[in-house]
């Protein structure tokens, strides 16, 4: 396995701009590209692929550089968005192709790819052809056609997307247990923050071409460095203040910040407790599944507050007019 | 970029059409404008002489005239066909592709057999209806070749119009014929300027029809050309004449590319909507008796000359039988052709399969590169290899006479397989290029992440999905060969006749008998070599 690093890598286009100053996935680990679309994840995806080429910069495989490898000398593996299975190919032959192209033997050939068909639990269908496979099948297909070949890197580009939800959690905890299983870097791009945070080591949020902050799931998720990450992963408070003495107050709660001037105060929902008080007004109230969501107006400001529905200080089916807040962790951007 | 390997197997094929097609084009252009220095004394000796100026106007106007008239006949079709299934549709889907394979000769040979002096339908209506030897019959045979060429472009694309933008318009209360003219007009129109492009060409190097069924009052510009050099032995006004045909068909060209981008974009949208099924109901409307009308009026159309020619095949002395079919297997023809029937079945069928592989070898490299590299002067390139398209079998024939008369090359079969090719080979590179563009890229690079080169990924994943764009190509090529008058006509010696240029000697010696006989073994042999380049396409893949 290797470790992948960009360095100072730039592609221009009329109206974009991607830059990535610094990036690595460590040998082994599981780093996850997330961010909107447009944000430039696939681009710097299909940079490492070596189907683009950056205008600047270094693309390294266990430090040394890529950039001008083709493709097929890079050792990848490539999951796509559509998956890319060859229509006119049995599951067999697609799952072939690459130890095909290695021109192995034919039984080893044939080793390997039941290999990869019980990887992905597809024993059984390797007579089948694409398109008499459901969504989900052939997500396994293009998964276990690039795993074969026992890539350096694997690359996945938002595989799930097109598929239901109910498939889709199911499939990314495989993903995820394979991933553990063979140890092999990966790097995983998605728009969605819930499967970011379900599978990845790290994740690296990007936006506008840029990386905006790479970390841990929870890290990025309690300890955002910007509004834009804040926003992006789950629902965010964000209040912005003057502050001379390094303390915000928020009606009668004191937090302490340990900065001076123009803060912005940051917590999530479900670290504004609730108890029984009188503080903070309650403008909107909202039944979810497990929990129940707060819109809270304290001091001017407004906040979101969400609680279990096992741990409310009343009845939820009558929430009372006024609340007591308590704001347990914070940060400010 | 590709590696150098594949570079250099770009060049073959390029240095084929360079030899083949731009050095002839070349020579006649130094013909027409080259005497001591650049003149246009011949040009302009043209252009002022009345007899060619109407060649040139007729040429137009029959061009343009044949278009409308093709519309007319396959917009109709192509709704119908977009929009309803009905019993019988297959059938005339099936008829519809006879045209293609048929030789426009045997049109010609039909025409005269239906609308002569003694012809089937003169004799049947008691009157001559003057269709003959007159431009009513030209525009007649143009529309049979073209209006199946309408109905399946614009048919194509009016199924895959959103059935939700009418749906849209509808609601917001459009109706009937402003439905049509605001909604769905628009979005067809793609491919009604395309295929109207691609008729108004055909019609405007329209050969053999103008020669056999125009008579001398009504040649156009290709006839013109022959007549100047084969008959006059006039080099210099055939040049001349050919330059501005090519000047003009460049022109008309360019219009057909830019036509054929806007229908190619507009064919991405994969949306289907299903023919809605023909009920009792549709029947019984005036709908019902339109469509059935419409229906039996292109079956007679496209059938009739088919079964005139077979029936006269089968006619001798007002009786039933094969002597026809004896006389052209027996030697008595041998002195006007310099060869045996056989030897005919022989020639048009080699000359039609080696065009296939040598269009098909010429086609592929190019439509790779075209596909895939990326380069300076990319859109140049593109004009430049489907520039053939644009000139004609008889200008071709003439650069070949210019140019190759006393090499080896001479009086060779290679010579004209080499003609056949750069007539045909445009329509294959078309077709793959077509295939190859509705391809996923991502096929390609999911190949390329698994370890295949550039080119095995070409040969592995994609040409086998391409497969169905090559083998039309082929077939397209193999028509186009077997078709082929003009320019086999000029270049082959009488060993090398093939079955369309000896049908074309039995009409000039008013043999219309053996000439039936002739086509009817012509259809057969044509055929056969589409079954032949299906089964091979299928296998070599």
């Amino acid at each position: 396995m290797v470790r992948v690093e960009l360095r100072g890598v730039v592609k221009e286009w009329e109206d974009f701009r991607l830059e990535i100053g610094e990036l690595a996935v460590k040998d082994g680990e599981f780093l996850t590209l997330l961010g909107p679309s447009g944000c430039g994840k696939t681009t710097t995806l299909r940079i490492i692929a070596g189907f683009e080429k950056p205008d600047r910069g270094e693309i390294l495989f266990d430090g040394r550089p890529v950039n001008d490898l083709p493709p097929y000398e890079r050792g990848i593996g490539i999951v796509f968005q559509d998956y890319a299975l060859f229509p006119h190919m049995t599951v067999f032959r697609n799952i072939a192709f690459g130890l095909e192209m290695k021109k192995l033997p034919k039984t080893e050939i044939e080793r390997k790819v039941r290999w990869a068909l019980e990887l992905v639990g597809l024993s059984g269908l390797e007579n089948r052809y694409p398109e008499q496979l459901s969504g989900g099948q052939q997500q396994r297909v293009a998964l276990a056609r690039a795993l074969v070949v026992e890539p350096d890197v694997l690359l996945l580009d938002e595989p799930l997307s097109n598929l239901d939800a109910k498939i889709r959690e199911r499939l990314r905890g495989e993903i995820k247990r394979i991933q553990r299983e063979l140890g092999i870097t990966t790097l995983y791009v998605t728009h969605d923050q819930e499967e970011a945070m379900a599978v990845s080591d790290r994740i690296a949020v990007m936006n506008f071409g840029r990386v905006e902050q790479v970390g841990k799931p929870l890290e990025l998720y309690y300890r955002p460095k910007t509004e834009f990450v804040a926003r992006f992963l789950g629902l965010s408070n964000i209040i912005e203040v003057e502050t001379t003495d390094g303390v915000v107050k928020l009606g009668n709660i004191e937090l302490k910040m340990g900065t001076k001037g123009r803060v912005k105060v940051f917590f999530r929902p479900e670290n504004v407790k609730i108890h029984r008080g009188s503080e903070a007004r309650v403008v909107d109230y909202e039944i979810l599944p497990g929990r129940v969501r707060l819109m809270l107006e304290l001091n001017g400001h407004t906040i979101i507050s969400e609680q279990p529905l096992t741990d409310l200080p009343f009845d939820p089916e009558r929430p009372p007019k006024r609340v007591g807040v308590k704001i347990v962790s914070f940060t400010h951007l | 970029m590709g590696s150098r390997l594949s570079k250099l197997f770009l060049l073959i094929p390029l240095a084929f059409l360079v030899v083949f097609f731009y050095v002839p084009l070349v020579s006649i252009l130094k013909t027409g404008l080259w005497e001591n220095g650049l003149t246009l004394r011949h040009i302009s000796s043209v252009l002022a002489n009345d007899y060619h100026r109407r060649v040139i106007a007729f040429t137009i106007g029959q061009a343009i005239a044949s278009t409308l008239l093709t519309l007319a006949l396959g917009l109709p079709g192509a709704y119908i066909f977009a929009r309803y299934d009905f019993p019988g549709k297959s059938i005339i889907k099936a008829v519809l592709t006879v045209p293609f394979v048929m030789p426009s000769v045997m049109v010609a040979l039909g025409y005269i057999l239906l609308f002569g002096k003694s012809g089937i339908v003169t004799e049947l209506i008691g009157r001559d209806l003057g269709i003959l030897y007159s431009w009513k019959g030209i525009l007649l045979a143009h529309a049979f070749y073209n209006f199946p060429i309408v109905i399946r472009m614009v048919s194509s694309l009016w199924q895959r119009i959103n059935p939700h933008y009418e749906e849209a318009a509808m609601a917001l209360g459009a109706k009937g014929w402003t439905l049509f003219r605001k909604v769905t007009l628009p979005m067809i129109s793609p491919a009604i300027f395309a295929s109207a492009m691609l008729t108004f060409i055909f019609c405007f190097l329209s050969f053999s029809i103008p020669l056999i069924i125009g008579g001398y009052r009504y040649a156009t510009i290709e006839v013109d050309i022959f007549t100047s050099i084969m008959m006059l032995l006039d080099f210099k006004t055939g040049s001349a004449l050919a330059i501005i045909q090519i000047v003009l068909s460049m022109g008309f060209m360019y219009l057909y590319l830019r036509a054929l981008d806007a229908y190619a974009k507009r064919e991405e949208q994969r949306v289907f909507r299903k023919p809605r099924p023909f009920t009792r109901r549709d029947w019984l409307s005036l709908k019902g008796l339109l469509v059935g009308v419409y229906s039996m009026i292109i079956f007679l159309f496209i059938v009739s000359p088919l079964l005139a020619v077979l029936y006269d095949s089968l006619r001798f002395n007002d009786a039933w039988s094969l002597e026809w079919y004896r006389r052209i297997f027996s030697t008595e023809y041998n002195p006007m052709f310099g060869a045996t029937t056989l030897d005919a079945v022989r020639n048009s069928l080699t000359f039609g399969l080696a065009t296939v592989v040598l269009s098909v070898l010429v086609a592929l490299p190019i439509a790779y590169a075209l596909h895939r590299w990326d380069f300076r002067g990319k859109r140049l390139f593109d004009v430049l290899v489907m520039l053939p398209l644009a000139s004609s079998a008889i200008t071709l024939g003439l650069g070949y006479i210019r140019v190759f008369h006393g090499t080896v090359l001479y009086f060779t079969a290679w010579i004209i397989i080499a003609a056949h090719t750069v007539i045909a080979y445009p329509f294959v590179l078309r077709a793959v290029s077509t295939s190859l563009k509705k391809i996923r890229p991502n096929l390609w690079e999911a190949a390329l992440s698994l370890g295949a080169r550039e080119w095995k990924a070409f040969l592995k994943v994609e040409l086998p999905l391409a497969l169905g764009g090559v083998i039309v190509g082929a077939i397209f090529a193999f028509a186009m060969s077997i078709a082929e008058l003009g320019a086999t006509y000029m270049l082959a010696k009488p060993e090398y006749t093939t079955m369309t240029v000896a049908i074309y000697k039995f009409l000039g010696a008013r043999q219309f008998g053996s000439a039936s006989a002739l086509s009817v073994l012509l259809m057969a042999v044509s055929t056969l070599g589409f079954l032949i380049i299906e089964r091979v396409g299928e296998e070599v893949w």
